[in-house]
């Protein structure tokens, strides 16, 4: 038996006619529907803290800051924990794509190798052009980038130092609680 | 990661929303969707003859569902045959359910495990009081009677020059094989 894969459209359909309860929320991975973990204070705090470490970002009119909200990626839709955006482009009557994107963050703690396993890779296929996840368990962050068919070209793993987004410089010290 | 379990209510509201294309007929088997295959020529064949030979039971000692949907447990299936209880609306205002059910018989070509390990546990479980399994590749049909949660009791496999009979209706094995 054929295990049926749910398209963008169906999922749309899906979400438009009220199909599932209020308190779920589910990404669509694959044609599957995944349910998303609870956010943990730690995790939460880091979202926190990277949404005002990036903020200057917006305030210099340079990106859009979007925090867990959908993004199509491929024939999926993803919560990524956040992302920056193009500052024009945006639109009322459709998420985001992946190729739009110009920053993804996630911040992992138990999903660490669903993370870097299974969404990074879909990062890659949709062409996010940079990828940061930060490894709450070991303190250190990991940069993608380069995105070329089902992976990334270029990758670093950062315990200290700074990582770089738009000529804003951000000390890792400082992401991590 | 958590894969959700698609819910009897959630199906129900995707069918009624219109979610999927009109020629995807899609069985919910335990919180998964799952693609029907295309019937060949000879299964196509065996079931037509099932539902002559059943017709005469038809509208007064029973229902015949061919190849509609059936709700069993949280599982909504399309057996290849179905006896329902009488009902003078046919059953228009709601889906039958597994207690309503006489018997059920699925014609199994490449099927014959996921029918075996599968459904068959399912109807069990549900309560539906026999379950005939068409064998085609091994020649026999197998008679699955007493149900029980952890599956049928009684199995017994006939072969030609067996007579299978149900609701007064005999029909020889090899009518079938």
């Amino acid at each position: 038996m054929t295990r049926h894969r749910i398209s963008l459209e169906e999922f749309h359909r899906m979400v438009e006619a009220g199909v599932f309860p209020e308190d779920l929320r589910l990404e669509l991975v694959e044609g599957e529907l995944v349910e998303m973990s609870p956010i943990g204070p730690k995790h939460a705090f880091v979202v926190r803290r990277l949404t005002a470490l990036l903020a200057p970002l917006v305030q210099l009119g340079k990106a859009l800051l979007s925090v867990q909200n959908p993004l199509v990626v491929g024939g999926s839709e993803l919560y990524p924990d956040l992302v920056l955006l193009p500052p024009q482009g945006d639109s009322p009557h459709r998420h985001p794509l992946g190729q739009e994107v110009l920053l993804l963050v996630e911040v992992a703690e138990a999903s660490l190798d669903y993370d870097l396993n299974v969404k990074t890779p879909l990062y890659a296929q949709a062409g996010v052009p940079e990828v940061w996840v930060v490894d709450l368990a070991h303190r250190r962050v990991h940069v993608f980038r380069n995105p070329r068919g089902g992976g990334y070209q270029e990758r670093h793993t950062l315990e200290g130092g700074e990582l770089e987004i738009l000529g804003l410089k951000v000390p890792v010290r400082e992401v991590l609680p | 990661m958590t894969r959700h379990r698609i819910s009897l209510e959630e199906f129900h509201r995707m069918v009624e929303a219109g979610v999927f294309p009109e020629d995807l007929r899609l069985e919910l088997v335990e919180g998964e969707l799952l693609e029907m295959s295309p019937l060949g020529k000879r299964h196509a064949a065996k079931v037509a003859r099932l539902t002559a030979l059943f017709s005469p039971l038809v509208p007064h000692k029973a229902i015949l569902f061919v190849q509609s949907p059936l709700g069993v447990g949280d599982s909504v299936l399309h057996p290849d045959l179905a006896l329902l209880r009488p009902r003078a609306d046919f059953y228009e205002d709601h889906l039958p359910q597994g207690h309503e059910a006489f018997l059920v018989v699925e014609v199994a070509e490449a099927s014959l495990p996921y029918d075996l390990g599968v459904k068959v546990p399912l109807y069990a479980k549900a309560g539906i009081p026999e379950a005939w399994v068409v064998d085609l590749v091994g020649g026999r049909v197998l008679v699955h009677r007493e149900p029980g949660e952890g599956g049928y009791m009684e199995v017994r496999a006939l072969g030609p020059g067996e007579t299978l009979a149900f609701m007064g209706v005999g029909i020889p094995a090899e009518e079938l094989l």
